[in-house]
């Protein structure tokens, strides 16, 4: 793709990582700005609650990038509901469009953000599709 | 222009989540994922952040919007203007990711925060003050460069989302639009317009805190 930057690389996002409450927010590593620096895009997921439209409609996103050669994982929040990714009904929705379900990395609030956030990167950075699949669809 | 935003239950509706009310940005989808957008439109890896940094140093939370064109036409779609996309079928496919994100927008507004809207100038689903319009586009896709025009009106994205909250007796949210669909993209005028927009917003709620302190 002449003159695009897009990084093909993305990850589903809890709120609760996009929106930290104040309190939190120095326990947790600065994910938007990780995922920044890795030239990861964001699927934002909903707070937590009933949101079964809007998660069908992000499950149909995912299967579209899935099906042609974009990378995608979930981050997740250890010690929330589901870890934040509301996964008992996101997998289903995934699953019933022929998406395999994406690699996940847990955020561990209880241990220092600085060290999280490195754990996060390396994450980030060694994870992408086998280079055959790259080379199919990314030129 | 300025639209003041109007909390419809002046924060105080009862039973409502007692936390001090919150700004919220609905943001459009590829402002935080530039896979989003169409071959060749991609002017960042992954997020725009740019414009995540204006809101977040400004105590915006981020609430990002489905894109509609990915979801209807696929991550591989062609170029398209305003009039290709006006369409009884992807009229409704927008209206269905309307509802899917208007009881989120609502529940804000109802417990009182602050909600702004930042479109994608330009565009022709999410523009907010501009869009791209060739009525004659159309056809074997062949034609020259840069060859559409930009228009003052909403995408058609944004005119269901509109609608739907309308719908929902919903207040109309003030919003802008990042201008990186129209033409030639210019990140510091950009920033620089839309900084603008986020200041005259705090300026404004200084001055409505202000009539409200008056006896």
């Amino acid at each position: 793709m002449n003159g695009d930057a897009r990084g093909w690389r993305m990850a589903l996002v809890p709120d609760t990582l996009i929106n930290p409450r104040t309190l939190a927010r120095a326990a947790l590593p600065d994910v938007l700005g990780v995922l920044t620096a890795c030239g990861y895009g964001v699927l934002q997921l909903p707070p937590p609650g009933e949101h079964g439209l809007l998660l069908a409609v992000i499950a149909d996103q995912v299967a579209e990038y899935a099906h042609h050669g974009y990378a995608v994982v979930a981050i997740g929040v250890r010690g929330e509901p589901g870890d934040g990714l509301h996964w008992r009904r996101l997998a289903p929705l995934l699953r019933h469009r022929g998406v395999a379900l994406p690699p996940r990395h847990l955020i561990r609030p209880d241990v220092d953000a600085a060290t999280e956030g490195q754990r996060f990167a390396a994450f980030l950075s060694g994870y992408d599709l086998p280079v055959e699949a790259q080379r199919h669809w990314r030129v | 222009m300025v639209t003041t935003s109007r909390r419809i239950d002046g924060g105080k509706e009862p039973g409502v989540e007692r936390d001090a009310p919150r700004k919220v940005a609905l943001v459009a989808n590829c402002l935080l994922n530039q896979n989003a957008k169409v071959c060749e439109g991609a002017r960042y890896r992954g997020l725009v952040n740019p414009v995540v940094e204006a809101l977040r140093s400004r105590g915006y939370q981020l609430q990002q919007l489905p894109c509609p064109e990915l979801a209807f036409a696929g991550v591989r779609r062609w170029w398209a203007v305003y009039e290709q996309y006006d369409t009884p079928a992807y009229r409704a496919h927008c209206r269905r990711l309307a509802q899917a994100i208007a009881p989120l927008i609502e529940q804000y507004l109802r417990r009182g925060d602050e909600v702004i809207l930042i479109g994608l100038d330009g565009s022709p689903s999410t523009g907010v003050r501009f869009t791209s319009s060739k009525p004659d586009w159309g056809g074997r896709p062949n034609r020259p460069e840069d060859d559409w025009e930009i228009v003052p009106r909403r995408g058609v994205w944004i005119e269901e989302l509109e609608a739907e909250l309308a719908r929902r007796g919903l207040p109309p949210l003030p919003a802008t639009g990042w201008a990186l669909d129209m033409g030639r993209f210019d990140e510091a005028g950009s920033r620089r317009d839309l900084e603008q927009f986020l200041d005259s917003r705090e300026i404004a709620a200084g001055s409505r805190g202000d009539d409200s302190a008056a006896p």
